[in-house]
């Protein structure tokens, strides 16, 4: 634990401990994804489901990324990963991104896929309010992923007729705002 | 439709095998099924088993996400 940055934070006002669970339920949220959207990728098959395939990739992991960025700071702040992956699961922030019952309706993939993408705007958005002015490094950490899950939910909006995202997929390496937290 | 007051509607706090139920704008909402809402408990926030009307107004998503939940009552504020 990083003693007095964790410090700096309570004596802010924020409820750290309630910040812990948040950030621990979100990695959760990013672990569980990375695992489902491994099967929703995988049943991306045929004409329609391969032009889907490469952005439900590129989201996997880049979620992946952001629990691997989740982790540090959670113990920084004191926190710790539950012992049981179980319990893990079970405490993700977002319900799990389940296959649904036609894996061949791409529609129905797709509204998967951006209903969880949402899940995680909801959840950084909370934490970005909860910590910003407050806690400078949680709310950089909320802020990048966030970046990235709204580019996420863009994506798949796009392909669900809602209207353009505004921007290109990714070209080249994965995680560009929150790489920086992966060094 | 039921009528809760707001010391019956702590009763459905979602433990011990009860119900979890909320209530927004007098409408109460059985959140059990939720997986969001497992042992009466949303995202180290909110707890069942009272009104969060103005806590959904300071929330990161709106009211339209109760309408996936059944209405199994309304609350009284008498």
């Amino acid at each position: 634990m990083a003693k007095v940055a964790r410090e700096m934070v309570e004596r802010a006002g924020v409820d750290v401990d309630q910040l812990l669970e948040l950030l621990i339920s979100n990695a959760a949220a990013e672990l569980t994804t990375f695992y489902y959207y491994t099967i929703l990728r995988v049943n991306l098959i045929g004409l329609q489901g391969e032009g889907i395939k490469e952005i439900a990739e590129t989201a996997r992991i880049e979620d992946r990324n952001h629990f691997e960025a989740l982790v540090p700071r959670i113990y920084e702040l004191g926190g710790k990963l539950p012992e049981d992956m179980k319990v893990f699961h079970d405490m993700s922030a977002c319900p799990p991104a389940s296959l649904p019952a036609d894996p061949t309706d791409v529609k129905a993939m797709l509204k998967v896929l951006v209903e969880a993408e949402r899940c995680a705007v909801r959840g950084y958005t909370h934490i970005c309010n909860l910590t910003a002015g407050k806690d400078h490094r949680t709310y950089d950490l909320a802020l990048a992923i966030l970046h990235e899950e709204v580019e996420h939910e863009s994506w798949f909006s796009e392909f669900l007729g809602e209207g353009p995202s505004g921007h290109f997929l990714r070209r080249g390496e994965t995680s560009p705002f929150a790489g920086k937290f992966m060094r | 439709m039921r009528a809760f007051t707001e010391e019956q509607l702590t009763a459905y706090d979602g433990l011990d095998r009860s119900p979890a139920y909320v209530a927004y704008r007098g409408d109460v909402y059985d959140v059990s099924e939720s997986f969001l809402w497992q042992k009466g408990r949303h995202l180290a926030t909110h707890f069942a088993g009272r009104d969060l009307t103005q806590a959904l107004e300071d929330a990161p998503h709106g009211a339209e996400l109760l309408a996936r939940f059944p209405i199994v009552g309304k609350l009284s504020y008498d």
